[in-house]
């Protein structure tokens, strides 16, 4: 495969089968270059999950190509292990106290004694788990679990990082600090593949977002591309100085439905809403029309497209 | 640089270190050792062990410490089945080891167990006046017999951590076992010419007994050749099961 050296994570038409049936990911392509965030959005079972199973070794590939840290998935798995870091969807820790979680992953990646004290006081201090270090895993809610898991990661050095779905169960607080401190990360080079059902988390955190749908990526760029390409639908809400007749509103109806790009609309005596596609066109004609029949506006609003704006047009399609 | 089957040995080690754990290991094997022992050493006089006179405890001794390869080995069991049900063992095969890594791990962590339960009980019946002839060859190969045993019985757990659909079905599964291979064995008793022949019989195949005997032979009335056959069989029974263990072990799917 022809890999970029600054990609650390290229996939090539990478097809998973269950039992020759289903196929979870079904030609997925796209590539992560060093030091970036790349976010993964889809539905429940678009294939997220899987892919991030495949890239970190856990399952094979049916057929296609996937490479990190410009290894083969396949043939260099033990290789790439010892290069990238995973915080699983699922719950995983050992059944010991906090503080255990952590020396067992010194243990387990020979971090050196001094380093990896250090490295689990500030871990501790930033995930704001201190308090919690003597106790038992179990004893935990799942937000504490789920802080634990995603601190004790951070434990040993990466190249590469897999977060599905790191911040569920968090409060926004936690979450906005696990995302800061995965940003900064970032920009000391360590390459990010996070996956997650909160949009705006990708929209903060990620420097490029794909969207998948049924294995495949539907939709790939940074945010505001995204929002640029997909999230053209906007919300014009308008106030009117006066009041204005029946004739002068029946009038106007039949004429914003000749308009295509209007996709939906309300209008009172008092006020008017519409839903409307190519903003820089539609809405120099709408306000034509209200002026050629004496309708003067006194205020207008319009809402920004939103990721979700985008998502939802996406997995729609 | 520590071998990675190492480094997870000490994790499975630390991970195990816990009350309930070495109640289970320590405690139950101690509480009959000293219950049964002291009880029966009063109402049961000495008798003939191959050539030599023995008391009771210094016969039960033995047979509490081939129990521990039972015991040791459902530990290995557990681990898998623990690893599987709360993400461990996915989150390990993300990290730097093979899947070989972690069997050997397991084994590896089973067979620290069962030498260090093993040495333990020796010290309790120490403590009981019991009396052995331990010499330089006895001892390795007790040591030997008790690798064997334990190996053989962390393997069978194994099998059923990976068949048993629930932590339920493998409890109910192992404690079954647990009262059939220690009660149905010689951990306890000798077999002798009273004993009915079924329960004679199920005792002879018994693993349990297997690595009894040896143990005792080992440790009261010396190595002779019925007590090498012993080791061969249980040998040859141990290679059998660690070959199908891991045919079961491949097929644990992790991130299916």
């Amino acid at each position: 495969m022809t890999n970029s050296s600054e990609s650390k994570i290229v996939v090539k038409n990478l097809v998973k089968s269950y039992n020759n049936k289903t196929n979870a990911v079904n030609g997925l392509t796209f590539s992560v270059s060093k030091g970036e965030i790349y976010g993964l959005l889809g539905r429940n079972g678009a294939g997220k999950t899987t892919t991030i199973r495949i890239l970190t070794t856990l399952i094979p590939p049916t057929s296609g190509e996937a490479e990190v840290c410009g290894m083969n998935v396949v043939h260099k798995a033990t290789k790439i292990r010892k290069l990238i870091g995973v915080v699983q969807q699922g719950e995983a820790f050992d059944f010991t106290t906090v503080e255990g979680n952590f020396k067992i992953y010194q243990l387990l990646w020979e971090i050196p004694k001094e380093e990896a004290s250090n490295r689990m006081e500030s871990l501790m201090e930033l995930f704001k788990i201190e308090h919690l270090r003597k106790k038992r895993m179990f004893e935990l809610s799942g937000g504490e679990k789920k802080r634990v898991q995603v601190a004790r990661e951070f434990m040993h050095d990466m190249e590469v990082l897999f977060l599905d779905e790191p911040t569920v169960g968090m409060d926004p607080i936690m979450r906005r600090d696990v995302l800061n401190f995965v940003k900064d990360k970032a920009k000391e080079g360590l390459t990010v593949l996070f996956t997650t059902q909160i949009l705006e988390e990708a929209d903060y955190l990620c420097d490029r977002i794909g969207i998948m749908n049924n294995g495949v990526i539907s939709a790939e760029g940074t945010s505001t591309s995204l929002k640029n390409s997909y999230g053209d639908l906007r919300k014009v809400e308008m106030k009117f100085s006066s009041e204005v007749s029946p004739d002068s509103i029946e009038k106007l109806k039949k004429e914003f439905s000749k308009i295509s790009d209007i996709q939906a609309y309300l209008i009172s005596e008092k006020e008017s809403e519409f839903i409307i596609k190519n903003i820089g066109k539609t809405l120099p004609l709408i306000l034509s029309l209200f002026g050629s029949t004496g309708v003067s506006i006194e205020t207008i609003s319009t809402n920004n497209p939103t990721l979700d704006d985008v998502f939802l047009q996406v997995v729609a399609r | 640089m520590i071998p990675s089957s190492i480094k997870l040995t000490i994790r499975n080690i630390r991970v195990n270190v816990d009350p309930g754990t070495l109640a289970f290991l320590l405690g139950l094997p101690a509480l009959y050792f000293f219950v049964l022992g002291l009880m029966f050493q009063g109402i049961v006089p000495d008798f003939e062990y191959g050539t030599v006179k023995i008391s009771y405890v210094s016969f039960l001794a033995p047979g509490i410490i081939g129990m521990q390869t039972l015991t040791a080995g459902n530990i290995g069991g557990s681990l898998l089945w623990a690893d599987r049900r709360w993400g461990m063992f996915e989150q390990l095969m993300v990290g730097p080891f093979r899947r070989s890594d972690y069997l050997l791990g397991v084994v590896f962590v089973s067979i620290v167990f069962s030498l260090g339960g093993s040495l333990i009980m020796l010290g309790f019946a120490f403590s009981a006046n019991a009396t052995f002839i331990l010499s330089t060859l006895s001892i390795p190969y007790i040591i030997v017999a008790l690798i064997i045993g334990t190996v053989f019985f962390t393997s069978l757990f194994l099998i059923i951590a990976v068949v048993a659909k629930s932590m339920q079905a493998y409890n109910t599964i192992t404690i079954v076992l647990f009262f059939f291979l220690d009660f149905a064995s010689t951990a306890f008793y000798p077999i002798t010419s009273s004993t009915p022949i079924w329960l004679r019989a199920i005792s002879s195949v018994n693993p349990v007994s297997l690595v009894c005997n040896i143990v005792r032979d080992s440790m009261v009335s010396g190595i002779s050749s019925a007590t090498m056959i012993s080791t061969l069989e249980m040998t040859g029974i141990m290679a059998l099961f660690f070959v199908l263990a891991m045919v079961m072990y491949r097929r644990v799917r992790v991130g299916a």
